[in-house]
């Protein structure tokens, strides 16, 4: 793979899918392609969903979980959820993991949390630089990320 | 004099006595009395005054003529001219506003007459108004007048079929022989731009040119491949396109002249093949203004010079069954029959009568009426015809388009058994007795249907073309607009596998069929849409309101092409944002299907936001981004003109004074200089650096990088493919090097920037700068500019390289800081500016203080009289403007100084489209830079600080830190 990027979006509910050479080797010339990631395939959002990225700062990121589960709180995002999902892929598992642990944390033992993990398939486009006729197939691949959802929520009483 | 002077004078003395000579006299029978009436001033003809005095004169007819001339003048003086009215006669302080309309505020003494006159004035001004009264409104609004009336307003700027529905929502625009939508009326900036990152944005780009290409496959690649390089990218030979698959795209050369003359982007499509025939349809959608340069340059390569005027496509398709004889016209030139049809339905819901379509207005905008519209050739059997205005196109932007495309369409049902045994004229039931097509189309079907369970148009490959049949939208018309919503479950059923080989293959080949391809079924469905009225008759009859129309009628079912369009594709953030879909649709059936787009709850944009869609995608934009292509060039020339008599309307003293901040150019870049005076710098540093390796070794080893240069120069002289004209830019468009460029504009170590491992790059040194110059000689770096603190860049912002000192203090204080200042400069124009007006208004009094004089006939000297006067003043006036280009206050004349070095900091290259950007969150532009410069540049920077450059508006003294990226 000539160009490592790391896609992702920094405005979008979504994470960041830096893998860790999870790529099988296929037997490519490393000069002739580029490689271009797609977005990973997104779930339906509800208000309550957390999609953690590594562009976002963290604080930042945990202090909207924070107002997503205080009560009462106006505006768009709204407030007072009982319960709110964070997603993390790839790289992001990390951050996701620490946020859920923050949040716990400074909600003296309120809080209690459900993880689950799962695995998420990710599609590369590798796109020939030279368009060749016979060789200029772009190849379409598959690879899989792992990836966490964890459910912090409020224990009914 | 002026045209309406002279009128107004020959009315005002039309009252005045013929002559005031007395004609009888035998003395002067010469001079004046061939003159009607005073004239004034000197005349050239016959105005001679005789020279020698008469010997002796008769004292009776002496007194006669003096008589004469008393009474004439007495009668002049006692008679009024010009406007008869009262006021006339008052003294100025004693006018007041409105005393013709209300008699009242005239003094008592004045009134009677007044209202005599009012009346009079009435009666002749109501017999005049009376004349050229227009027909009733009702009368003006009935359909065939109305329709007369459309047609003789789109003459000259054609009018898309949503033209109506556009010019009571937009700014319209009159543009490239079109009537466009610029931007809505409402305000709807950031709601467009949501639309976009989370909804749905339309478009209407049916002005987009499509060029037909006909022929062997072989011999259309062969004849555009010279148009091509394979250097800048996929071209018209790429696999996948070529299959009919994907759309693809390229970049247009002058024939056999890669790197120096291009043309401008187009996008393609070629119709899949059919089994056993190597006939190909290929078919090229450009930019209107790109049209006029492409379009002869095919016919010269594909050697067609031959203009069809009755157009007969050859039937691609053996397996067709032969169209049925009375669906289309058979003969007639599509010039002359088909935009007729055309205008009938761009009169969209005022369309009532069932009628045959009144034929009045040909041509598309960017065509004569009469100019043939294909073109073949014996040699290559290549036939190109023009397809402008004939296939509808609509942009859908935004991750849920598909949701808004299967909420509004709906493929296509079968007839009944019962039509299809009987033989019709349309093309729908031929269609369902063919068996193989009927599986396709449920082929096709079934992909559409898939597409609901895709959450993001971004998840299906880039370009994947599908072919369709769809019912008319208009018969399921929901009763409110609402917004479509993907509505996706998490759980993967049974659709699951068939989504996944959408998402990872595309649409399978056989699915990008579509009889939209075929001009019998174009236009048999175009001439046998039904009109708005039928629709709401079945409406009416409908016994739920709102629900959908049933039975389907046999008119209604359309070929469709959706092409998936692909987002933001470069750089590492953001991607695929704005990707969407197109629509194609035949001829006349826009508005049916742009209404239900829009009850779907999509954002309507227009030129505006397709501009702020390609910022945002970092991709250029046609036009404005391609200064080294003629359109690009007319383009800039356009604007400069827009911007500057912008400029000049605003009041004098509220103007920018560009020249006090420094800008040399603030309404056009002059990038030729630029890449000039930058060879010239680079020239001379390796001058020096030569001079300086001979003087001692410490210039060792930048002289032999030098001296790499030189050999890399000589090879590539040797090598190089071809010597870029000696006048003239490129834009840098070699994907290689663009490649190259890009990993050294990153800085080497930097946060967030972890993954970047260039590996089998050259890193940036001499050598390897060295290397890639000579090949780009002037050429121009298409570059992306982020801010890195405040700031919002300006359209014509310049790009400068920062010292060696601010790096330093910007490194000390961290990005946080402003960026220098630029010291105010001195307009030592201004002088001029205001000597040159005053000298006009010298000139221009001069024939004022003359004009009495020249009322006398004996002007000795015959100095100045009016009309040479008038002329002066003119010719006066001509020197002032034509002297304005060069002095108009702020704006730098002409022969600008040198613009690399005007300012402080060295100037780089100029912003072509910048923008506060929402996704970013910060200011965003997108530029050109000299290649040169840009390499020099990131040379002389520390790795951690490589890519910062000073970006400075034009009206503003303010540097601002950003930060260069080259995205491929």
């Amino acid at each position: 793979m000539t160009d490592a990027r790391s896609p992702g979006a920094a405005a979008l509910p979504q994470t960041q899918t830096a893998d860790p050479g999870g790529l099988p080797s296929v037997d490519m010339d490393p000069v002739e392609y580029t490689l271009r990631k797609r977005l990973p395939r997104k779930l339906p959002k509800r208000r309550n969903d957390v999609y953690v990225n590594m562009k976002t700062d963290f604080r930042a990121q945990l202090a909207r979980c924070q107002k997503l589960l205080e009560g009462g709180g106006g505006g768009g995002a709204g407030g007072g959820h009982r319960e709110i999902c964070v997603h993390g892929l790839g790289l992001a598992i990390n951050r996701a993991i620490n946020i859920a642990l923050q949040l716990q944390a400074s909600s003296q033992g309120a809080l209690q949390l459900a993880a689950n993990t799962s695995t998420v398939e990710l599609v590369d486009d590798l796109e020939p630089d030279d368009p060749d006729e016979a060789t200029g197939e772009p190849l379409t691949r598959t690879r899989n990320n792992s990836a966490i959802h964890i459910k912090v929520y409020y224990p009914s009483p | 004099m002026s045209g309406a002077k002279q009128r107004m004078r020959e009315k005002k003395l039309s009252k005045q006595p013929a002559s005031v000579q007395y004609s009888s006299s035998p003395l002067n029978s010469g001079g004046p009395t061939d003159r009607g009436g005073w004239v004034r001033g000197h005349q050239k003809d016959g105005g001679g005054y005789e020279v020698e005095l008469p010997k002796y004169i008769t004292a009776t007819s002496f007194a006669a003529a003096r008589a004469a001339e008393v009474d004439a003048m007495l009668k002049a003086v006692t008679k009024a001219t010009g406007s008869c009215h009262v006021f006339g006669a008052m003294p100025r302080h004693m006018r007041r506003r409105a005393m013709s309309h209300n008699t009242k505020r005239l003094p008592c003494r004045l009134r009677e007459v007044a209202n005599r006159m009012r009346e009079k004035g009435l009666k002749a001004g109501g017999k005049k108004k009376e004349q050229p009264k227009n027909k009733s409104r009702k009368a003006r609004r009935r359909h065939g007048n109305l329709l007369l009336e459309f047609n003789r307003r789109q003459r000259k700027n054609a009018w898309l079929e949503t033209h109506i529905w556009h010019a009571k929502r937009f700014h319209m625009q009159k543009k490239w022989g079109y009537c466009l939508g610029d931007r809505p009326t409402t305000k709807c900036y950031r709601a467009c731009y949501r639309a976009m990152s989370n909804h749905c944005l339309l478009q209407d780009l049916s002005y987009y040119s499509c060029i037909e290409l006909q022929g062997e496959e072989d011999e259309l690649l062969a004849c555009l491949s010279q148009l091509t390089s394979k250097e800048t990218g996929p071209t018209f030979a790429a696999a996948l396109a070529l299959s009919g698959r994907r759309q693809g795209s390229a970049t247009v050369y002058r024939a056999g002249r890669y790197p120096s003359h291009p043309l401008g982007p187009v996008t393609f499509l070629w119709r899949p093949r059919t089994p056993g025939s190597s006939h190909r349809q290929l078919w090229i959608w450009a930019h209107p203004t790109l049209k006029q340069d492409l379009l002869p340059e095919l016919q010269s390569v594909c050697q067609c010079s031959e203009p069809i005027i009755p157009v007969v496509a050859p039937v691609v398709a053996p397996a067709e069954p032969p169209p049925p004889p009375a669906a289309p016209h058979p003969g007639p030139s599509q010039a002359a029959e088909t935009p007729g049809a055309k205008r009938k339905r761009s009169a969209g819901d005022n369309d009532d009568d069932g009628g045959p379509p009144e034929k009045k207005i040909v041509g598309d905008g960017t065509r004569p009426p009469s100019a043939p519209v294909s073109w073949t050739s014996k040699s290559t059997g290549i036939l190109i015809n023009d397809l402008s205005m004939e296939i509808v196109r609509y942009r859908l932007i935004g991750p849920r388009s598909h949701a808004v495309l299967t909420e509004a369409l709906e493929a296509a049902t079968d007839c009944e058994a019962l039509s299809e045994a009987q033989a019709t004229p349309l093309w729908w039931p031929e269609h369902c007795r063919d068996e193989a097509k009927m599986t396709l189309h449920r082929q096709q079907a079934q992909v559409f249907q898939t597409f609901k369970g895709i959450y993001s148009t971004g998840e299906v490959p880039s370009g994947t073309v599908l072919g369709l049949n769809v019912e008319d939208p208009r018969l399921a018309l929901p009763q409110k607009r609402s917004k479509a919503l993907s509505n996706i479950t998490p759980d993967q059923g049974t659709s699951w596998p068939r989504r996944r080989e959408l998402m990872l293959d595309g649409v399978p080949e056989h699915c990008c069929h579509s009889s939209l391809w075929d001009r019998f079924v174009r236009d048999n469905v175009t001439d046998n849409k039904l009109a708005e009225q039928e629709i709401n008759r079945m409406r009416r009859a409908v016994l739920v309101p709102g629900s959908r129309l049933s039975p389907t009628p046999l008119q209604s079912r359309v070929p469709v092409l959706l092409v998936q369009q692909p987002g933001k594709q470069v750089g590492q953030e953001m991607s695929s944002w704005g990707a969407g879909w197109d629509l194609l649709l035949p001829k006349g059936w826009g508005m049916a299907f742009w209404v239900p787009l829009v009850y779907r709850g999509v954002r309507i944009g227009g030129l505006k936001m397709s501009l702020k869609h390609s910022q945002n995608k970092g991709a250029a934009h046609f036009p404005h981004d391609y200064p080294d292509c003629p359109a690009g060039v007319r383009f800039q020339e356009e604007q400069e003109e827009q911007l500057l008599n912008k400029f000049k309307r605003r009041p004098p003293a509220k103007r920018t004074n560009y020249i006090k901040h420094g800008c040399l150019a603030p309404f056009r870049c002059p990038w030729q200089q630029l890449a000039e005076e930058w060879e010239l710098i680079a020239g001379e540093e390796a001058m020096a650096a030569a001079a300086a390796a001979a003087a001692g070794s410490g210039g060792e080893r930048r002289g032999q990088s030098r001296g790499e240069l030189a050999v890399q120069e000589v090879t590539s002289e040797g090598a190089g493919p071809v010597a870029v004209a000696q006048s003239g830019f490129s834009v840098l468009r070699n994907r290689k090097s663009l490649k190259l460029l890009s990993g050294w504009c990153r800085p080497t170590t930097s946060k967030g920037q972890r993954s970047l491992r260039a590996r089998d790059q050259a890193p940036l040194d001499a050598a390897s700068g060295a290397a890639l110059l000579p090949a780009h000689v002037r050429a121009l770096a298409w570059v992306r500019v982020s801010l890195l603190s405040k700031g919002s860049p300006e359209l014509h912002a310049q790009v400068c390289v920062a010292t060696g000192e601010d790096l330093r203090r910007l490194g000390n204080k961290g990005a946080g800081c402003g960026g220098p200042l630029e010291p105010p400069h001195k307009d030592r124009f201004k002088g001029k500016v205001k000597r040159g007006k005053k000298g006009n208004k010298k000139t221009a009094a001069a024939p004022a203080s003359e004009a009495p004089d020249a009322d006398r006939p004996p002007a000795p000297a015959g100095g100045p009289l009016d009309p040479a006067a008038a002329g002066a003043t003119s010719s006066s006036g001509a020197a002032a403007s034509s002297s304005s280009v060069g002095l108009v206050l702020g704006l730098w004349p002409e022969p600008l100084p040198s613009v690399t070095s005007h300012c402080s900091r060295v100037t780089l290259g100029w912003v072509t489209q910048g923008d506060f950007s929402l996704w970013a969150g910060c200011g965003e532009a997108l530029g050109l830079v000299s290649l040169q410069g840009l390499v020099h540049t990131l040379l002389a920077q520390p790795a951690e600080q490589r890519g910062l450059v000073l970006l400075r508006n034009p009206s503003a003294l303010h540097y601002r830190w950003a930060k260069v990226n080259v995205e491929v």
